[in-house]
């Protein structure tokens, strides 16, 4: 997962993240960063994920533990 | 043996396409063109008995034997095809920063490339005869507007409109070529965009008459393809329930 860490730094445009961040608390967290990480699944992952599930995520940590859960399902 | 003319709906087995080849095939027989024969056999399934209709199982997405495909179901089955309604479609919502050329290739190639190749096919005379009459092309009310993460897809259905202009003039008089630009409608394609129920109420807001179905596409499709609009060529027809005109707010 360490490449979608990589990415997700990409797409929130910052220096480094942390596993405990909150998404709510990052600048560029907006609907058009959950659409990014969206695509992002599907197009690098092959998973379908939605707006609703990814704000549950809350943070980082939480978005990598989700796109880790869809992977094995 | 007199060969039957059909109309090729592509984008048969979901949406606007499934429910334009339905109401269709009340007056006309149509092709179902689609990835999936399962999901065709639903669509004719649901068409009227009373006529013949047929299923061409083809990803449109394969362009290099697409044209190869077409002849080889014309000929086999000893059909012409007098209309053609492109409603297959691609679209996914992808902001700027994760653009890539994959997106634009799989965007263009469904939406744009699969749509002309098509057309190149049915107006060669040896094959199709002179049949071909009538081409609408499902673009979207994207194609004058803006919107964001849509760059990809309303480039392609800028692109179709483009095409559908030229097209009209290039086959005039002998086709009709037009476009009908849906609002947002609620399909597998766009189901992705609807998960947000809050999103969802916010943008049926914007929408004067209300949310809008595929039939409503298909009537409009229908009036195109009839010989009430003998005189419509080039044209983009907008059926979005007024949200284009909408500036309020």
């Amino acid at each position: 997962m360490d490449e979608l860490f990589g990415q997700l730094v990409e797409i929130f445009e910052v220096e480094s993240l942390d596993p405990n961040d909150h998404l709510v608390d990052l600048d560029m967290w907006d609907s058009l960063t959950q659409l990014s990480i969206i695509a992002l699944a599907e197009e690098n992952y092959g998973i379908t994920i939605s707006a609703a599930e990814l704000r549950d995520a809350k943070t980082i940590g939480g978005v990598i533990s989700l796109f880790e859960n869809k992977q094995k399902s | 043996m007199e060969q039957a003319a059909y109309i090729l709906v592509t984008g048969a087995s979901s949406g606007i396409g499934k429910g334009t080849a339905i109401r269709l095939s009340a007056d006309y027989s149509v092709i179902l063109a689609g990835r999936d024969r399962a999901r065709l056999e639903e669509t004719l399934s649901a068409c009227d008995k009373d006529r013949n209709h047929l299923i061409w199982e083809y990803d449109l997405a394969d362009l290099p034997d697409l044209e190869g495909s077409l002849e080889r179901f014309i000929l086999e089955n000893n059909c012409l095809i007098s209309g053609f309604v492109h409603s297959a479609g691609y679209f996914k919502m992808v902001p700027v920063k994760m653009l890539s050329i994959a997106l634009f290739q799989n965007t263009f190639n469904i939406n744009v490339i699969a749509a002309a190749l098509i057309v190149k096919t049915l107006t060669k005379k040896k094959l199709n005869q002179g049949a071909l009459k009538n081409i609408v092309f499902i673009s979207s009310n994207i194609s004058n507007f803006g919107a964001k993460a849509f760059s990809a897809y309303s480039a392609s259905k800028s692109a179709v409109d483009g095409l559908m202009r030229s097209l009209a003039v290039e086959l005039a008089p002998a086709v009709r070529v037009n476009s009908v630009l849906p609002g947002g409608i609620r399909t597998a394609m766009t189901e992705h965009t609807y998960q947000d129920a809050e999103l969802v109420a916010r943008m049926y807001a914007v929408y004067p008459l209300g949310p809008g179905s595929a039939g409503d596409i298909a009537g409009t499709v229908r009036f195109l393809i009839s010989e009430d609009a003998r005189w419509i060529t080039g044209q983009q027809l907008v059926v979005d329930g007024g949200r284009t005109i909408n500036i309020t707010g």
